[in-house]
């Protein structure tokens, strides 16, 4: 069996970047880079990495293409899925995808997927950490006609088929679809290997190919953005501390309840 | 804060190896490892996560089912390691100088035999030097190994053998003429196979830090070697060919050196900007200032030297000069940064609840194993004295 998988994957900053090191620019409603620390493949997507290495090796064949789309991306950083075992990487770099909403990125991605030719699965990180707004993969989704199965825990590939078990907070469900089809997935369903000194050299043997909008068929139109970003600021987080003494610990209980009572908190 | 593991590395395979196994560090050595090292108890899950990642492959040639990597990239893999846990880069140590001294060294046979068995790795490799009566003095050894057929008979006790326990074949230097002048002419190298016959591996050490691999001593009694193990197939090489391979491991301990200063720079840092004494974070005291300021600019001496030795190894240069001063500064420099470490921690760095007191246990091996700093700046000097000689 060959299954061919393409798995969507995103250059994000790095989410351990220490919080004192992270600001915005409110004027032009954009996170300031962090000098010094490198961005990182988002994390949920190098789980869909894993698990569609994991497909392909129970598959005994077929291949796996990483795709992303970003304005600049960091070499070292988005080879990483090649390192764990990917077979080739398409980059769609254009200075027009620098701050792309959901839409102008499922625009991108689904020309890029539909020129890669034929696919049985797709598979996408649940959501992204620098936004966290989990858009792209549904999108997705419905621009190219397919199922769209979210948080697998489990995938098992049929023969013109895939089940998947999704996580849910009580529980998970179990949910069937015909090839091919688009699952999301987070760290449940596995963590992502460590990348072996072999597959390091394997990959700096392999070059992504790097596409322009245009080399897509896709025009400046139709990256125009569905909906606006209106503010962006860090919240002001404030803490006060009040030491709330008794006569003795079963005072000090009573009057601590009264004052939760008194702030609604209880 | 994420941190550049692989800082001043050229070699851009070697950087994304580095960077790699740093992850790896954080995530799967530093929690575990002053579990380990507390219990002396070898590190068998961590030894396989680096087996998987291809470790004990990194210097085998590729034709034998290795990967080549460059000394550099090697280099970067020991600081890490050892940032996580010294151990853990002593372990890799005598794999990759065996599997080195055998390349460059070995017969066809040999190569073929051993460095693919090393790959994986199905067999790991010890170095076995040091005697009862002879250290730094290495052409002072006693073990001797006597024609007998096709064979010969290595009688003899070795100390000081890191992964003797584990280790599947072993480099033994041996003396096969006892009274050749110099001296050096009548020593010869074996590689001895575990389980020989008259071979046994001896008591495990105990030792103040470098915990977890196991430090044994070697006895033989008439084990019975073929001559076809002799490595390079012939007799009166095996000192030069030691001391030759020994400068791949003085850049491994120069690494570790590094590693060890880094981390305890790394907990030192943070530290002193979490811990308040007099209204403020220590961070903001000059003298402390001054002290994280001293600490940082030696390690990156430290790590500078070891890259320029490990990178002159890589260009096929003569590298005793460059690996000594790296190994002597590297490890000295580490001695002196654990120590301004617990100054900077003070009495919670003194405690076992913290890394701190395993690095400053695990410094000292470091400036005496692979040639003592006594012995690095002997190597130093006669080779700046011939460079200069009028």
């Amino acid at each position: 069996m060959s299954i061919n998988i393409i798995v969507c994957a995103k250059q994000v900053m790095d989410p351990e970047t220490p919080s004192s090191a992270f600001s915005v620019d409110s004027d032009i409603k954009q996170v300031t880079p962090v000098q010094g620390i490198p961005p990182v493949v988002n994390g949920f997507c190098e789980n869909a990495v894993e698990a569609a290495l994991q497909i392909r090796e129970a598959a005994g064949g077929g291949t796996v293409t990483v795709l992303s789309v970003g304005n600049e991306f960091v070499m070292d950083v988005m080879k990483k899925p090649l390192s764990m075992g990917a077979d080739s990487m398409i980059l769609i770099q254009d200075q027009l995808c620098e701050n792309l909403d959901a839409l102008g990125t499922v625009n991108v991605l689904s020309a890029a997927i539909t020129r890669a030719g034929e696919f049985d699965l797709i598979l996408c990180g649940q959501q992204a950490s620098d936004w966290d707004n989990a858009h792209v993969p549904l999108g997705l989704s419905e621009t190219l006609g397919i199922p769209c199965l979210t948080e697998a825990k489990n995938i098992e590939i049929g023969d013109d088929s895939v089940t998947v078990n999704s996580s849910r907070t009580d529980g998970y469900e179990v949910f069937e679809a015909n090839l091919p089809a688009l699952i999301t997935v987070n760290n449940e369903i596995g963590e992502p290997r460590y990348p072996t000194l072999r597959g390091i050299m394997q990959a700096s043997r392999k070059t992504p190919e790097i596409l322009s909008l245009s080399d897509l068929g896709l025009s400046e139109d139709q990256m125009a953005p569905a909906m606006a970003l209106s503010d962006l600021y860090i919240p002001v987080s404030e803490a006060q501390c009040e030491i709330i003494e008794g006569e003795d610990d079963a005072d000090s209980g009573r009057l601590l309840a009264l004052k939760l009572r008194e702030a609604k908190i209880i | 804060m994420p941190r550049d593991h692989a800082a001043d590395i050229l070699d851009p395979i070697a950087k994304e190896v580095v960077n790699n196994v740093g992850v790896w560090v954080d995530k799967e050595v530093v929690p575990v490892a002053s579990e380990f090292e507390h219990a002396d108890e070898f590190p068998e899950p961590l030894v396989n996560g680096m087996a998987e990642m291809g470790l004990f492959a990194i210097k085998i040639p590729e034709q034998y089912g290795g990967l080549d990597l460059s000394f550099e990239c090697y280099a970067g893999v020991c600081i890490e390691l050892a940032r996580g846990w010294m151990s853990l880069a002593g372990v890799l140590n005598t794999h990759v100088l065996v599997a080195w001294a055998i390349n460059a060294y070995g017969t066809e046979e040999q190569k073929e035999n051993y460095l693919r068995r090393m790959v994986e790795p199905e067999i790991r490799a010890a170095l076995s030097i040091t005697e009862p009566d002879a250290g730094s003095d290495a052409q002072a050894i006693k073990t001797q190994a006597r024609r007998d057929g096709d064979d010969y008979l290595i009688s003899g006790q070795k100390m000081w053998v890191t992964n003797g326990q584990r280790a599947g074949v072993y480099l033994v230097l041996t003396k096969t003429e006892m009274d050749t002048t110099p001296p050096h002419k009548g020593i010869s190298a074996f590689l001895v196979d575990a389980g020989t016959e008259g071979f046994t591996v001896g008591r495990k050490l105990e030792k103040l830090g470098y915990k977890g691999v196991e430090t044994t001593e070697l006895s033989f009694e008439n084990a019975r070697v073929p001559a076809l193990n002799i490595l390079g197939g012939s007799e009166g090489s095996g000192f030069q060919h030691v001391m030759s391979a020994l400068e791949v491991g003085r850049i491994n301990v120069a690494s570790r050196g590094v590693g060890v200063a880094q981390a305890a720079f790394e907990d030192s840092i943070h530290y002193a900007q979490q811990r308040t004494a007099f209204g403020k974070p220590i961070a903001q005291h000059q003298a402390q200032q001054l002290r994280l300021a001293e600490m940082a600019t030696k390690i990156r001496a430290a790590r500078l030297l070891t890259f320029d030795a490990a990178r002159k190894k890589d260009a096929g240069q003569r590298t005793d000069l460059d690996a000594g001063m790296a190994k002597l500064y590297a490890t000295e420099v580490a001695q002196e940064v654990v120590l301004e470490a617990m100054r900077i921690h003070g009495g919670v760095g003194y405690s076992n609840e913290l890394p701190l007191e395993r690095y400053y246990r695990d410094a000292p091996v470091m400036v005496i194993a692979e040639g003592t700093s006594d012995i690095q700046k002997l190597v130093i000097a006669r080779n700046l004295l011939r460079e200069y000689q009028i």
